[in-house]
Order: structure tokens, then C-alpha cells, then sequence
């Protein structure tokens, strides 16, 4: 739960914008919850990153929830740790991790297409736009782009 | 597989047990039911509601309590939700109880909220509990003074807006 009071301020920002955001510290805990929950309930949530020196940095985590078709890969980095390559990393481990342990076949990425960072993030993990696939319950093509993560052949 | 690392215990009708995937369903019609869930918390998308699931089940591996599901001995159906609740940005932990819809009228939530307290009281030694009620849910208000709680202040609620809390007897009063 040490992870609550960053991400309470990162969630109370407009940096936000593109993570669901910006919520109020009680709707902020719920999701944190049941992101913990999570981890019973389907074997698989997020993860929150740190510094090999402990310090917060992101969340960066493998998500199914009710609304979306299918599992998503999603990251999370505090905007003080930006443009360090940390998402990549985390994103990489966490995807391995997906194929590799849970031994999901694909894994999708919803990328709202005005966050040029994240855009850029799943060019850089090898997504590929993938048109044909339906969105998360009640998201439009103008806010959600879906990217499509293959496992290495 | 359990989901969490809720007690399990047994009333004269009733099981009280950790939630399990298997009571999803019940809680999103529930949920869904404006006019049984209204005081507890009207959810209409069904990706809300099993957000919500998800994060009671989260609640149990923060705080080590949250909402068990109650089991009907007879049809092995949930019959509802009866717990503690303490997510951010309540006044302090309280005892809440829902009961679905064809289980109403029979003594549920009392008979699931007695044995509730009792483990509260006597296994995570609380010397105190609340129940946050709306003013105008007046059959849970109904409830919390069979259960001897009394009045004790208004105030804001984060998620419910205008509530009252309403003390329960101490441990030791109800000896």
C-alpha cells in the first residue's frame, strides 16, 4: 500500500488524462484494491515497479477485466521517472511473463492515439495496429487504438 | 482455490464464507437492482460491478476483513453480503449488510450480522464498530437498532453522500 500515496497524486493530475484519470483518492483505492484483488480472482494484475533502490516508479500489469475482450498489457510511469526507458523494460518483463508462465497466445495493448509516449512505446515493443478488434465496452475508435503484441516466434 | 483468508463460520441458516467466483453473478444482478442496491451503492454496468467484486476481494488482502458472502444452508445460493468495509476515505471501519432479492424478510442480515460483530469483536479485537447508513434506507436503519447501535452523527460520506453513523454496543456490552 505504499504505492496509494504517489499514485494518489499522479491520479489527482491532469497527467492522468490518458490512464483513466483524474479520479479522487477513495475511487483511486478501490481501483488499487481491486487490482489486489485481482491477483486472486485471475492469477494474473499489475505490478507496481520500483528502483532497484526501492523507489516507486509505475505500475505496469497484465488486465482483464470485465469490459475488455481481452487480456491487456498496460504500464503506468510516474512522469519524474519519464523518458528513462522504464516502461519498456517493465513492459518486456511483463509480457514474457504473460506468454511464458500464463502461457497466453496474444496480448493486446488499448492505446488512447493522442498519447504519442504510449504510441510510441508499443511501436518500440514491436506492436502492430491491429483494426478488426473490438473495443473495450463503451471506448470509440477515437479514444482507443487497439495494439497487438506476438509472441517471438 | 480460496481468494482470500476470510473465516468461514455457520448460523442456524446460514453459511458465512470468503467470496468466491462463484457468487459474482448474484452480486452483479444485485447491483444491477436499483431499487435493493440504492443504499449500498447502485452499480448498472456489469464491469463495474465486477470491479467491485474484484476490489472486495482486495479489501480482504489489505485490511484482512471485507465482505463475506452469505450462503443460504438450504440452496446453497448467496443470499447476500455482510462484512466490514474501511476503503479510503471512511470515517472508520463498519459493519454493512445486504440481503438479494428472495431472501429479504427472514432474519438474514440480522442472523449474518450478529455472527459478523462476534468474530470482529472476538477475532480482530475490535472495541468498537459503525454501520454508515443513508437516511432513507429505513429498513437497514431498522436493522442497525435491532443490533443495538444508536444514532450518533451526520455527516459527508466520500462515495454516498449525506450518511449516518450509527454505533454499535461495545464488546464488552454484549456479554
Amino acid at each position: 500500500m505504499s504505492d496509494f500515496a504517489p499514485l494518489g497524486e499522479l491520479f489527482a493530475s491532469e497527467r492522468s488524462i490518458y490512464i483513466g484519470g483524474p479520479i479522487d483518492r477513495q475511487k483511486l483505492w478501490y481501483w488499487v484494491a481491486g487490482e489486489v484483488g485481482s491477483w486472486s480472482l485471475q492469477g494474473f494484475s499489475s505490478w507496481g515497479i520500483e528502483t532497484h533502490d526501492g523507489a516507486f516508479v509505475g505500475q505496469v500489469g497484465v488486465n482483464k477485466p470485465n469490459h475488455f475482450p481481452e487480456v491487456e498489457l498496460g504500464y503506468l510511469i510516474m512522469p519524474e521517472f519519464g523518458g528513462q526507458g522504464i516502461a519498456f523494460e517493465a513492459a518486456e518483463a511483463a509480457r514474457a511473463w504473460a506468454f511464458e508462465t500464463l502461457k497466453i497466445e496474444t496480448l493486446v495493448s488499448y492505446i488512447d492515439p493522442k498519447n504519442a509516449c504510449s504510441v510510441a512505446l508499443g511501436q518500440r515493443l514491436g506492436c502492430v495496429i491491429d483494426p478488426d478488434r473490438s473495443l473495450p465496452d463503451g471506448e470509440t475508435t477515437d479514444e482507443t487504438v487497439v495494439y497487438r503484441h506476438r509472441r517471438a516466434a | 482455490m480460496s481468494l482470500t483468508n476470510a473465516p468461514h463460520f455457520e448460523t442456524e441458516r446460514l453459511i458465512l464464507r470468503g467470496p468466491e467466483m462463484r457468487d459474482v453473478e448474484a452480486f452483479i444482478v444485485f447491483s444491477a437492482d436499483k431499487t435493493r442496491s440504492e443504499g449500498f451503492g447502485y452499480i448498472p454496468q456489469r464491469d463495474e460491478a465486477w470491479r467491485w467484486f474484484a476490489l472486495n476481494i482486495g479489501h480482504w488482502h489489505i485490511h484482512g476483513y471485507g465482505y463475506l458472502t452469505i450462503e443460504d444452508k438450504e440452496t446453497g445460493n448467496p443470499a447476500g453480503i455482510c462484512g466490514i468495509w474501511n476503503p479510503e476515505g471512511w470515517p472508520e471501519p463498519e459493519i454493512g449488510w445486504v440481503v438479494y432479492e428472495g431472501f429479504e424478510g427472514k432474519g438474514v442480515a440480522y442472523e449474518a450480522a450478529i455472527a459478523v460483530r462476534a468474530w470482529v469483536y472476538a477475532e480482530l479485537n475490535f472495541t468498537t464498530l459503525t454501520s454508515n447508513i443513508v437516511p432513507a434506507n429505513t429498513r437497514s436503519i431498522a436493522l442497525a437498532e435491532r443490533l443495538g447501535a444508536t444514532f450518533e452523527r451526520e455527516y459527508e460520506n466520500v462515495q454516498m453522500g449525506l450518511d449516518h453513523l450509527y454505533r454499535h454496543p461495545a464488546p464488552e456490552a454484549l456479554l
